[in-house]
């Protein structure tokens, strides 16, 4: 057993794999893959996958091909979504905003009713998370383009999603909290925090944290810049097989059991909510969610609607020391020591020297 | 770390035969005594440092997309050279020399006032008092480093409220740090300071409460001076831990976006290594911060030897 990925696992992974002595299925998120790949320690699946690309949710199935081949086996999938307290915003009159002017609108409007809350929490210190709400402005920050990396952090769809956030920040219209803090659940269970900007597995979390709050929450798409259906997606998680594995067909046999046997939603339904990415699979999950705990849309209706919408993107082979980069040089954006587009722009410096210090090849901006 | 060797004896030159044999009976039990010593010494930390010099010269250099696996390149002094002009490493000594300049005053000021005030009698509930102070070293440092994470907490912790600042603001967050470091310590080395006064011979202080000198003269002018090498022993001891700060950032870093990834020296080194994959520029770094640790540490004991021997 190792510890999950960002927490010390990946590190441990890697290290394995250059002792030679990796477990044979190794455990890696989407925004992990194309970094673990450096190691040169999976093997490529590309032939033993084929026959099930039209059973997994593109966005899945695109994360695990971040070249063309095919490196691991999609587990579930994780695309964003907006938890907000029904009852309350009911009560005041607040409308669910659907596109991120009505949200401002809406985030003055609670702040109005009660000056102690806030619509949601903005942490700065989850590059990842950061990384979910860019997706959705449809600038990918990375892009394999033949043999070279087309690097862009700071595209216009990313620094638009900066440039607002920073506002927020800046007139106090957000919470700063991190997600899953103690002080986070402090403000969730005093109804200081109306609204989350979470994903797909925010609803254990969320079961987890406040099991009595019944009846209370709703889950919505994200809001959109122009009316425009688009969502990102924040983690979600495949799994590899280490290339010196002595036992490749029993791993691969394994695996396709775990992604795709009806069985497996089944048993995680008793205690989370899974969301494979294997649409049949989801199927049987939507079916036996327990339900009960949210307002309004059914969830499934929700993140189903949301994994459609995610637009194309590629995790670039630096994914995860970004994500360390990124919540480095947001830490001075609150006490007004940066912006976040300023720090934006370091990041994407940071990220192309590391790139090229490592001998990758990398072409700075948009994908042509 | 450094390691002081003792003096090795000037060997005599044995004429006769029979002590000679004498002599590598005894080597041999030597040997066999020092046998575990030697074996975690070369297995735990010889080998490893030894491997680390052989990692800093290596890179691991990748090409095009980098899909097709990394390849490890001699890079001579390359890592070291990346690692002496990288910014991120400069802000963390920065961020330690900072820490060492609130925390080992602080620290070592407090558990000797502390120890003082153990030693002069004016205490009641003398065992009490040392163990309340000691308890916090006793705590884990990471339990020790949540805790405090908790009470820095802006809106769930009495700090902020109290003191009216944020303490995990970018501005407050280094004396935050320091504080637990110097929480943490405090109890450890007024245990050690009180053990070395209890050492204090009965007669110096006698003669100085005779001549006249009150409570405050004698701890001044004859008790800190006694147990000056102690003292110095605890600075270095302090300089090396502050140099190698660790756990209280890193716990701190789940808190709040202010505490970089690469805030201490060894948080940049573990950064290279399990974040960013680097492990020839993680070795680099080490060896570094290893070098400048024994710089430091020989500095302080040149220090203290020249001031005992005046």
């Amino acid at each position: 057993m190792i510890a999950a990925g960002l927490s010390g696992g990946y590190a441990q992974q890697t290290n394995a794999i250059r002792a030679h002595n990796a477990p044979d299925v190794l455990h890696v998120e989407y925004q992990g893959l194309p970094q673990i790949l450096l190691t040169g320690g999976l093997r490529d699946l590309t032939a033993d996958m084929a026959d099930l690309e039209s059973q997994y949710s593109p966005a899945a199935w695109r994360g695990v091909r971040p070249d063309g081949r095919t490196w691991a086996v999609p587990m579930d999938l994780a695309p964003m979504v907006f938890y907000y307290r029904k009852d309350l915003f009911d009560q005041h009159g607040i409308a669910l905003p659907r596109t991120w002017d009505e949200f401002r609108t809406a985030a003055a409007r609670v702040k109005q009713v009660d000056p102690q809350a806030r619509i949601c929490s903005f942490p700065l210190n989850d590059g990842s998370f950061f990384a979910g709400m860019s997706w959705q402005a449809g600038d990918p920050w990375w892009t394999a383009q033949g043999d070279t990396w087309a690097v862009d952090i700071t595209g216009e769809g990313t620094l638009r999603t900066a440039s607002y956030w920073q506002s927020m920040i800046t007139d106090n219209q957000v919470a700063g909290v991190v997600y899953g803090s103690q002080d986070w659940i402090a403000g969730i269970h005093d109804g200081k925090l109306w609204g989350i900007l979470g994903a797909s597995w925010s609803v254990g979390t969320l079961n987890r944290s406040i099991p009595k709050d019944i009846g209370r929450w709703a889950v919505a798409t994200m809001p959109t810049w122009d009316g425009k259906p688009a969502n990102g997606i924040q983690g979600g998680t495949a799994w590899g097989i280490s290339a010196e594995s002595k036992q490749p067909e029993a791993a691969m046999t394994f695996l396709r059991w775990l992604s795709t046997n009806p069985d497996v939603p089944k048993i995680g339904s008793a205690f989370s909510t899974p969301f494979p990415a294997h649409l049949p699979n989801r199927a049987v999950a939507r079916q036996a969610y327990k339900g009960g705990f949210f307002l309004g849309d059914p969830v499934y209706d929700v993140l189903d609607e949301a994994a459609k919408r995610v637009p194309d993107w590629t995790w670039g082979p630096n994914a995860l020391r970004l994500f360390s980069t990124i919540s480095d040089s947001f830490g001075p954006v609150r006490s007004g020591g940066t912006t976040l587009p300023d720090a934006l722009r370091k990041v994407q410096q940071h990220a192309v020297a590391d790139m090229r210090a490592r001998g990758l090849s990398v072409r700075e901006g948009k994908s042509a | 770390m450094s390691v002081l060797a003792p003096e090795r004896a000037p060997v005599l030159d044995e004429p006769s035969a029979a002590p000679a044999v004498r002599t590598r009976k005894k080597d041999f039990a030597g040997l066999v005594l020092a046998a575990p010593f030697l074996v975690l010494l070369v297995s735990t930390v010889l080998v490893p440092v030894l491997y680390a010099l052989y990692l800093s010269l290596f890179t691991e250099r990748l090409q095009g997309l980098g899909f097709s696996g990394p390849e490890n390149v001699f890079i001579w002094l390359g890592n070291y050279l990346s690692v002496i002009t990288d910014k991120a490493f400069h802000a963390g000594l920065g961020n330690v020399a900072l820490f060492a300049f609130i925390h080992i005053p602080s620290m070592l000021i407090g558990s000797l006032v502390l120890a003082l005030l153990l030693d002069s009698g004016v205490v009641r509930l003398r065992q009490m008092w040392s163990l309340a102070v000691f308890v916090p070293y006793a705590v884990p440092v990471v339990i020790g480093g949540l805790i405090w994470a908790y009470l820095y907490s802006p809106t769930i912790g009495p700090i902020k409220n109290l003191l009216g600042i944020d303490p995990l603001s970018d501005s407050a967050v280094l004396p935050s740090i320091a504080n637990i470091a110097t929480w943490q310590w405090v109890g450890y080395n007024m245990i050690i300071f009180y053990t070395a006064l209890q050492a204090v011979p009965k007669e110096i202080v006698e003669a100085a409460r005779a001549d006249g000198a009150g409570g405050f003269r004698t701890a001044w002018s004859i008790k800190i001076p006694v147990i000056r090498p102690t003292i110095f022993v605890a600075v270095v001891f302090t300089v090396i831990g502050s140099l190698q700060v660790f756990t209280e950032p890193m716990v701190l870093r789940g808190f709040t976006g202010t505490v970089t990834s690469t805030w201490s020296p060894s948080m940049y080194v573990y950064e290279a290594a399990f974040v960013a994959g680097d492990n020839g520029r993680a070795a680099a770094a080490s060896v570094l911060l290893a070098v400048i640790c024994a710089v430091l540490s020989a500095v302080v004991m040149r220090f203290s030897t020249r001031r005992s021997s005046r």
